[in-house]
């Protein structure tokens, strides 16, 4: 009869999250329950009078299931975790009209006759938008752990390797954009093109150490 | 009866708490001494017990720790903790208030006109 009794719980629990938190209230509820069991099949009851008393003292568990969905639910969608993608999103949209705008300094510039300031210029514009990008990366809310299984934890380990690949992307693409900047301004100053092209070799080598530090600090 | 009943499950932290001072305890432990203490008349439904464990734990009244019986299987038993204590001490004052304003207040010979 406790198999029966066993069967009831499993029915009970069908439709509750498989957390940590679940499984022991059930475990505990069936513990109980058993519990009672003897104590009525000692009284003197019928199995079938014990089992159907344990049962109907169960009485409606559908809250406490709805609880423990919302807590397994919380560590995806809290409110708190809204907040930082709108925040995100308006990090990332500045960044992008910036990108945008950024040709229209050298095509007035250019017009004007000042073609070099125009370029400085659209370099700035493109630094302050990876600027936002790199913090919007680096500020990003970490995954908080709710429970230990499994597959939360596979979630996390991803979610860390993802943000790591984020901000070492962002970091090398200020590079590339000083490194072209700097191109531009020391060739136009100096004027001396025919050499300055060896910027992008020294530019080459600082991506490739970036990618070792990257490599090497890898957990 | 079912007035009493309501008002028993209104009150199940203060129940759970002062069944927790003495000594740990577990659900079913708890939930077979109410009923021996009303003479056999009450019990909680299991729901109720443990809704009221979720929300006393989360609050810190009580803690759970999983108990190392040498036969059959384990056991969560909880524990009370000092601001348990404290909660149920308030949780008592507020019962006796409420339980003198309804004995004035079922009271026929009571009078408010003079």
């Amino acid at each position: 009869m406790t198999e029966k009794l066993r069967f009831f719980i499993e029915d009970l629990f069908k439709d509750a999250p498989k957390t940590k938190r679940a499984i022991e209230l059930k475990e505990e509820i069936y513990q109980n329950l058993t519990d009672k069991y003897n104590d009525l099949i000692s009284e003197g009851k019928t199995p079938e009078a014990a089992y159907n008393i344990s049962v109907a003292s169960v009485g409606d568990i559908s809250t406490l299931i709805e609880d423990l969905e919302r807590e397994a639910n919380m560590s995806g969608e809290s409110t708190e975790n809204t907040e930082a993608k709108k925040r995100s999103a308006l990090l990332v949209s500045v960044a992008v009209m910036f990108y945008i705008i950024s040709v229209v300094p050298v095509i007035i510039f250019g017009e004007l006759g000042y073609g070099l300031i125009g370029v400085v210029m659209m370099f700035l514009l493109i630094a302050a938008a990876t600027g936002l990008i790199i913090y919007n990366a680096m500020t990003k809310p970490v995954y908080k752990k709710k429970d230990e299984t499994i597959t939360e934890e596979f979630k996390e380990w991803q979610r860390e390797k993802d943000s790591r690949r984020a901000v070492k992307g962002a970091i090398e693409s200020v590079l590339w954009c000083l490194i072209v900047t700097a191109y531009f301004i020391i060739s136009f100053s100096s004027g001396r093109w025919d050499i300055t092209w060896i910027i992008f070799l020294i530019g080459a080598s600082i991506n490739g150490i970036i990618d070792a530090i990257f490599a090497l600090t890898k957990k | 009866m079912s007035i009493a009943s309501d008002i028993l499950r209104g009150h199940t932290d203060g129940i759970i708490l002062a069944r927790l001072c003495k000594k740990d305890s577990y659900g079913y432990e708890i939930n077979k001494s109410i009923q021996k203490i009303t003479g056999n008349t009450y019990e909680l439904k299991e729901a109720t017990l443990y809704t009221a464990f979720r929300r006393l734990e989360e609050a810190g009244y009580i803690v759970s720790y999983w108990g190392n019986e040498l036969t059959g299987a384990r056991r969560r038993y909880y524990s009370i903790t000092d601001s348990g204590r404290e909660m149920l001490r308030s949780l008592r004052a507020e019962w006796e208030e409420s339980k003198r304003s309804i004995d004035k207040l079922m009271d026929e010979s009571f009078d408010t006109d003079n």
